[in-house]
């Protein structure tokens, strides 16, 4: 029983308890010698073997330098880490929040071991015009990101040191705002296509940040593919856009209806539901929990209660009992 | 088109007409007739998309104050026109000769981005040429960065030099450089329809940033429109065409015969072809070798290379006319560096400078050798050169150490150079012009065959004739050694240029970097890709031709056309039949041993023009000959030396009578006739499958066949034998020529039962059968024709490459390096890094270890096999250990190929391992161990540039597994790596350029 901060009546506790057990046994029955912790030696069969990441070098024995599973590509062999710290690599989908704001970049709290940097340079301005390299530029960043803001990045790569440097493609990328951030580990959410979903039903944009972090906001039409407008000044543009931002958090209020607001809510209180059971995050069992809670009837507040968990729990069950048969 | 009507400060002399916009809203096109150099303007909407007047404003404002940069010389028209579009702030693609001045426009735009502080991106398609601009730049501008895969200086400079597949790969890593760039200058963009590399620059050009605009810089293509529509589509902006035919000299085409004496004035500068002189021209042609009937292909250069001893080469003879009659400078055109270095041999005679330039020359060369350390100096190249140099004769080809190549550059820009002896690498490029330019070949060896060159390559050469402000007019000189039909010459010599189509590919990097990506897919790419768009503009198109082919084919009305088809059929089935028996019949593993000296043989007369096939069970016209002897047809290429015999063509020799014709421009064709015509007896040789029957009886043979008389008994007494066997008393091909296999037999038994079927066959007897046949033929052609054209436009419809890109994704999954729902693996990370070797079979040998176990020299030298592509006749094989070593890698290449072909990518397994070479191995382990570079030549007949060039290769190799092996997290492995470049980035091999 994981722990759940839940009072769960009797009759919860054995279904959980049941339907758990049953997720257990259909996980797939792997070897369990690939099961390692911090210092267990791992078996080695061949020669000339590659050392991966969480693996070193113990006297001629290769060794385990975190938990996990051990994971054999030809001759490579890592361990796979099940429940780590987030480990960024290049090209994930991270969402960040502004910790401070330093000549050219942003430094940007990820979930990392260290503060990821998005360069002034890497980023997109509002309404995609040409970045020309001044020095006002540099000066009005803040009317871009300023501390505390939320921001959607691609990992474009780390350094030597360890160091991250984030980057904005395009327009998809960019300050996250009317909405809500989750919190969630981040081994719970795995690399995808796609991270960006927009989902129709509910006019919401949803987020599945590979750092754990998950954005659920309102729809925001993609920022128009940039007008053409060449030549103009973008100081202006800047000064407007500046005024744009301000203007929007003076209405911030009547802009995003109730509905909007409610259909934000159900998505994260479902997404919360799935991160306290400890099942992996996908757009796919996102939407199929909030659709269980509808047919419920279920109000939002009412997610968070323990009937709804182990029906969460049971259905996941079910489903992946139907998936495992059809294979 | 409220933009194009403000006045440019950059306006001379000429009112530009005011331009009408078409009502489509798809082109405008200025026509500047009453100019001397006219060029074409013209311009390329996107679709949908309205000129937004806002701009005008700004621009305006922009056009008010002092323009970017001003020349001291007055522009020409094109040069203006297209400076015009920049100013604008919109994208152009000018497409002029080389040496028609596009610099100024990749000049001006970066003066512009500069100037309102923005990034510039310059791209060139030779690292060598990004050297030269990124030294004219920096003169000019001083905040000017260069990455190329061998140096990087100064990369957060606002105008970056760089080639083009830096350029992608920054793109697929999103650099932050993209996101500033306002303007991307492609040079040199024709190399888009280079067959391996052009792919890159499309990527680029599809992938570059939405909002940036582009300067293409192009030699004359005859689609620029084309390209511009595309660009216009692909980035929804308005694209600028601005096309010139002008050149600042005129030229003038000669034709120089081989053997003859002369020039012959073969296009004016005008441009009017004239006839006459060329064919005196050819008529002058010395025939090599009269007698000589066959041709080698081997051989081809005997004019060349001095026929008799004593006698002077042509080439000899040329340079010192051309030096008499002062042409000098002249830049000499050969299509091999062995050939280029043996024709400035020859030259040894030849002393073409004065002393104190013979002074200058020497120092020059000694201070760039400077820099090289004394073992270098000594290089046999660099010693040997230097004579020659000094002489004023000079030598540029991709063999010669760079530094050389850079020296005989700088020389010949200082004019201390008066023959430059190069290669087609030379005429691409900085401007560096000569008075005269020579062809010592029309015929150029492109991979599988020799081919004419092509008269967008000969204009691209000829572009270098001329020098501005210098010359009244270039000089073009062709020196003409093989037949050359009027019609070619003049499709060289006049013929518009290469058109720009597009060489798309697909690799497992590219569809690897595209999945990474979160928006990016391959998909997308290739929707977008310039060969879609080809291919949907060509519907339209086949769509009319196949009408009207369909409704010629409905125009035809036979009688009876039912039975008339069966018979047909039958006919159709009859000679298949007949040609697969004859198949069998004369493979040469059954007829070679009957073609004994002496043999009478039964062989198809030469047709007439008409290529209608005839209609008769009977068989052409045939006559009679006598063999003498047969031979191998050699390849061009001796490589396939260990094929069997069976496979090899053959052709006979056959004394028989023929009609020797000479045509108008002096070029002799033979006729086969039959026996019984006035001819020639003469000895010609055909292929085996013009041959029909072999006769049981043989000739004596006399000793020698010179006299004519003896060949005109022969004939006779060939005569004689058929008067008396009609039937030329045929070999039986079961009982004489020992043929059992079953399916011989069975052939022949289903020929006799369809002799049958003819015979009952009502139609056969109808009059006028042949014609109607013919019609029949003709129309059932057609049909197959029309199939053909629909088929292309139902595969031009759907998504290009869309089943290989199904099969590569197959593949990337069987191998593990993409997941079912497109998701790259650790593997696919890796493969992602590796974009400068064959990234599957390379990822595989490090997966499987092959990399950790050995010393890093034999690391070193197996990673060479994957930069190595020349094919070295006479290598020989590495040491045992990397002979080993290499066993490993074809055997994992032919893995992957395997893998490859099972999931329906289309490859040639033992094509694709054999493409590995081991030929530098022994030299590159060398070279790793510490060894000189003039010992490491010693090893490896191969050019100094080459294996320069490979192992500058192997170093970017080597940089991209370190980034790769970071990603799996294998730190030894990337130590080695590491210590990998440092063995090998050394000395000479890495000289820096003179050019930085």
């Amino acid at each position: 029983m994981r722990n759940l901060q839940l009072s769960f009546n009797q009759t919860q506790k054995v279904r959980l308890e049941k339907a758990l057990e049953r997720l257990e046994s259909l996980s797939s029955k792997s070897n369990p010698n690939s099961c390692v912790t911090v210092g267990d030696t791992i078996p080695v069969y061949e020669d000339g073997i590659l050392k991966g990441h969480g693996t070193s070098d113990q006297k001629g024995e290769l060794a385990a330098t975190v938990c996990g599973v051990v994971e054999r590509i030809n001759k490579l062999i890592y361990v796979r880490a099940l429940r780590a710290r987030y480990k960024p690599e290049t090209g994930d989908i991270v969402i960040g929040r502004v910790i401070e704001v330093v000549p050219k970049r942003w430094k940007l709290e990820i979930n990392f071991t260290q503060d990821a940097i998005l360069m002034l340079s890497s980023m997109n301005l509002p309404d995609g015009i040409q970045r020309r390299r001044t020095a006002v530029d540099e000066l009005n960043m803040r009317s871009i990101f300023t501390e505390n803001d939320l921001v959607c990045a691609e990992v474009r790569s780390s350094q030597g040191d360890g160091s991250l440097q984030l980057q904005a493609r395009n327009q998809k990328y960019g300050k996250l705002e009317r909405g809500q951030l989750l919190t969630v580990d981040p081994y719970l959410v795995k690399r995808r296509k796609q991270h960006f979903h927009h989902l129709e039903e509910y006019g919401i944009d949803l987020i599945i940040g590979c750092n754990g972090y998950i954005w659920i906001g309102e729809h925001v039409e993609a920022r128009d593919k940039m007008v053409v407008d060449q030549g103009s000044n973008s100081e202006q543009l800047i000064a407007k856009c500046d005024k744009n931002s301000m203007d929007l958090d003076e209405q911030d209020g009547t802009c995003t209806p109730r509905e909007a607001r409610q259909n934000i809510c159900r998505i994260a209180n479902a997404i919360r539901v799935l991160s306290r059971l400890g099942f992996n995050i996908t757009v796919e069992v996102i939407l199929e929990t909030v659709n269980l809670s509808n047919s419920l009837n279920l109000d939002i507040h009412d997610m968070l209660g323990s009937e709804f968990y182990v029906l969460v729990a049971e259905s996941e069950a079910e489903r992946r009992s139907l998936s495992k048969r059809k294979r | 088109m409220a933009s194009l009507k403000r006045k440019s400060i950059m306006e001379d002399s000429y009112e530009t007409p005011q331009p009408m916009q078409n009502s489509n809203g798809n082109g405008t096109m200025i026509v500047n007739d009453d100019e001397p150099v006219a060029c074409l303007h013209d311009v390329s909407f996107p679709p949908g998309y309205v000129p937004s007047s806002s701009s005008t404003g700004a621009a305006a404002a922009e056009a008010d104050a002092k323009p970017a940069k001003e020349f001291p010389f007055t522009l020409d028209p094109f040069q203006s026109e297209a400076i015009k579009c920049l100013n604008n702030g919109e994208s152009v693609m000018v497409s002029a000769h080389t040496s028609a001045g596009k610099t100024v426009v990749a000049l001006f735009a970066i003066a512009m981005s500069l100037r309102n502080k923005q990034r510039v991106i310059y791209t060139s398609p030779i690292k060598a040429l990004s050297n030269q601009k990124y030294r004219e730049f920096k003169e000019e501008f001083s905040d000017v960065g260069l990455m190329t895969g061998d140096v990087t200086i100064d990369p957060n400079a606002s105008c970056l030099v760089m080639t083009t597949e830096i350029w992608r790969s920054m793109q697929y890593k999103g650099s932050e450089i993209t996101r500033e760039v306002a303007w991307v200058i492609f040079d040199e963009v024709h190399y888009m329809r280079d067959r391996e590399r052009g792919v890159v620059w499309e990527e680029s050009i599809v992938m570059a940033p939405k909002n940036s605009r582009f300067v293409f810089l192009s030699a004359t293509v005859p689609n620029a429109k084309e390209f511009a529509d595309w660009v216009a589509k692909v980035h929804q902006q308005p694209c600028h065409i601005v096309y010139t035919d002008y050149r600042p000299t005129p030229l003038q085409h000669y034709i120089f015969p081989a053997g003859g004496s002369g020039l012959y004035l073969v296009v004016d500068e005008k441009g009017k072809f004239r006839e006459d002189s060329f064919h005196k021209a050819l008529n002058a042609l010395v025939p090599a070798g009269e007698g000589e009937k066959k041709r080698e292909n081997g051989k081809r250069h005997k004019g060349l290379v001095a026929g008799k001893l004593g006698e002077e080469s042509d080439i000899f003879k040329m340079v010192k006319m051309i030096i008499q009659r002062q042409y000098d400078p002249v830049i000499i055109f050969s299509f091999s560096k062995r050939e280029c270095e043996f024709l400035a041999m020859q030259m040894a005679k030849l002393d073409l400078t004065e002393d104190d330039e013979k002074v200058n020359i020497e120092t020059i060369f000694w201070s760039a050798m400077d820099m090289l350390s004394d073992d270098d100096k000594k290089l046999p190249q660099v010693s040997n050169i230097l004579p020659l140099l000094k002489r004023g004769i000079g030598v540029h080809h991709s063999g010669l150490l760079p530094i050389l190549k850079e020296v005989t550059e700088i020389l010949f820009q200082e004019g201390l150079i008066k023959c430059l002896f190069a290669t087609e690498t030379f005429s691409i490029g900085l401007n560096m012009p000569a008075k005269t330019v020579v062809f010592t070949n029309v015929r150029k060896f492109d991979g599988d065959k020799f081919r004419w060159i092509s008269s967008g390559e000969y204009i691209q050469m000829s572009g270098r004739a001329g020098r501005r402000g210098i010359d009244e007019r270039g000089i073009c000189i062709l020196m003409v050694d093989d037949k050359m039909e009027p019609s070619t010459a003049k499709m060289m010599l006049k013929g518009s240029a290469d058109s720009l189509n597009s060489a798309f590919h697909l690799s497992y990097n590219m569809l690897l970097n595209q999945i990474r990506c979160e928006e990016g897919s391959p998909e997308n790419l290739l929707r977008n890709s310039f060969y879609q768009f080809q291919a949907d503009h060509a519907i339209p198109d086949l769509e009319k031709q196949a009408k009207v082919l369909e409704e010629e084919r409905d125009s035809m009305v036979i009688e009876e056309e039912d039975s008339l088809k069966n018979y047909y059929n039958l006919l159709q089935q009859y000679k298949s039949l007949k040609k697969d028996v004859r198949d069998i019949v004369f493979s040469p593993k059954y007829c070679l041993p009957f073609l004994q000296p002496g043999r009478f043989v039964c062989i198809e007369c030469t047709r007439g023009d008409d290529n209608s096939p005839s209609f008769s069970t009977e068989d052409h016209q045939v006559t009679w000959g006598v063999v003498i002897e047969f031979e191998k047809v050699k390849g061009v290429y001796e490589d396939d030396a260990n094929k069997k015999p069976e496979d090899s063509n053959y052709t006979v020799n056959i004394l028989t009578r023929c009609v020797v014709s000479k045509d108008g421009a002096g070029k002799k064709t033979l006729k086969i006739v039959p026996l019984k015509e006035s001819g020639e007896p003469l000895v010609v040789s055909v292929p085996i499958s013009q041959i029909i029957k072999l006769s049981s009886a043989r000739l004596p043979m006399p000793k020698d066949l010179l006299p004519l008389q003896t060949r005109e008994n022969m004939l006779k007494s060939t005569s004689e034998f058929l008067a008396r066997n009609a039937s030329g008393l045929p070999l039986d091909p079961e009982a004489n020529m020992g043929i059992r296999s079953s399916s011989y037999q069975k052939l022949v038994r289903r020929i006799e039962a369809l002799e049958s079927l003819f015979d009952k066959h009502e139609i056969s007897k109808s009059p006028l059968i042949e014609q109607k046949l013919k019609v029949l033929h003709m129309k059932q052609e057609l049909t197959a024709k029309i199939k053909s054209i629909k088929r292309q436009m139902r595969s031009s419809t759907e998504l290009a490459f869309k089943d290989e890109l199904k099969a590569r994704k197959r593949v990337l999954r069987r191998l593990g390096y993409a997941t079912s729902d497109d998701v790259v693996e650790l593997k696919g990370k890796v493969a992602c890094e590796i974009s400068s070797a064959e990234e599957l079979t390379l990822t595989e040998l490090i997966f499987n270890g092959v990399l950790k176990d050995v010393k890093v020299e034999e690391m070193v030298s197996l990673l060479s096999c994957f930069v190595w592509q020349e094919k070295l006749q006479d290598a020989s094989k590495p040491r045992e250990e990397l002979e080993l070593l290499f066993t490993q890698l074809q055997d994992t290449a032919r893995r992957v190929a395997k893998v490859q072909l099972e999931c329906k990518v289309q490859i040639d397994v033992e094509g694709f391992v054999n493409s590995f070479r081991p030929d530098i191995m022994e030299a590159v382990y060398a070279w790793a161990k510490g060894s000189k570079f003039y010992e490491i030549m010693e090893i490896t007949p191969v050019f100094e540039g080459s294996l320069i060039r490979a192992i500058r290769r192997l170093e970017e190799v080597l940089q991209q597994l370190i980034l790769a092996a970071k990603s799996i997290g294998e730190t030894e492995l990337e130590a080695k790596f590491e210590e990998a470049v440092s063995k090998i980035k050394r000395d000479i091999v890495f000289a820096a350029s003179l050019y930085l």
